[in-house]
């Protein structure tokens, strides 16, 4: 059975939605060609949500360690002198992966449910029955951003 | 006017409590239901609650609920902050006693454009 998954322009628009109303515009997210099955080439830092019911799945975000810390300064509205502690990094890419994974169940199908965020300093974990069925590969400020959906079951 | 800002995320909170003080609201803030209930317990009168959904501890919608159900809490306007968008919970919450709901990501406008539509902020008159 094929698994359900969202359109990748459909992805895009979500993560370009929420990136550009918290993080901001003057940078562009720009896309970046990446070929399947490689691993993100960077130190990073991982967030994921999970989705249950209806649909199944699970949406993670991973961002460059350079990423990760100039979207916590935005979004806390710190600048880049003030002390950023490591809780901090994770509370934001835990708010990013929780708005873009919310946005993506709301094309699935319902009623679902949407789990609290997970955050790891690291790449992100992913369940052994779960296989990639959506993933946008993206470049800000010249690093590398990547989201991907995953879901149950064998790929078609 | 006051405002209790309920949010897990840290992050959340602190774009939300720039948007309500640059409104001309005090802010106070909450990680979750429960210690929102506590800070309401504690005395502070807030004309506003900014409550997300999925939280540890106890969730935005039983915090909804649990406040609904207090007579002393009537006049306190609730608006649900939540990245949930499905109709089904839009329609729960609303029909649970919440004032408006909004979905994240929002804009600053949004939030000020529905205040003044719950009759909590008065927009300058512009030049």
């Amino acid at each position: 059975m094929t698994a359900l998954a969202p359109e990748v322009t459909d992805l895009h628009a979500v993560v370009e939605e929420v990136w550009t109303t918290f993080v901001g515009a003057e940078e562009p997210l720009c896309p970046r060609h990446v070929p399947a099955g490689t691993p993100l080439d960077q130190a990073v830092w991982s967030g994921a949500v999970s989705v249950t019911g209806a649909w199944h799945g699970a949406v993670t975000v991973e961002l460059a360690d350079q990423v990760a810390q100039t979207i916590s300064r935005v979004m806390l509205d710190l600048d880049s002198t003030a002390d950023l502690a490591d809780d901090d990094v994770a509370d934001a890419v835990g708010e990013l992966v929780n708005m873009i994974g919310g946005n993506v169940k709301s094309l699935m199908p319902g009623p679902s449910t949407l789990s609290l965020p997970a955050v790891a300093a690291g790449r992100a974990v992913f369940a052994s029955d779960a296989h990639e069925v959506a993933r946008l590969d993206l470049l800000w400020t010249g690093e590398p951003v990547r989201v991907t959906v995953h879901c149950p079951g064998s790929p078609s | 006017m006051r405002a209790l800002i309920i949010d897990d995320s840290r992050v959340m909170r602190s774009i939300l409590r720039r948007i309500v003080t640059g409104l001309g609201f005090e802010a106070a803030e909450a990680g979750d239901g429960q210690q929102a209930l506590d800070v309401l317990n504690s005395g502070f009168e807030p004309d506003l609650c900014l409550i997300d959904w999925n939280m540890p501890v106890m969730d935005g919608y039983t915090f909804l609920t649990r406040v609904r159900d207090n007579p002393e809490w009537r006049s306190i306007t609730l608006m649900m902050v939540t990245t949930e968008s499905e109709q089904q919970q839009i329609v729960r919450a609303l029909a649970a006693g919440a004032h408006e709901y909004v979905i994240k990501p929002f804009t600053p406008d949004a939030i000020a454009d529905k205040l003044e539509m719950l009759g909590l902020l008065t927009k300058e008159p512009t030049a």
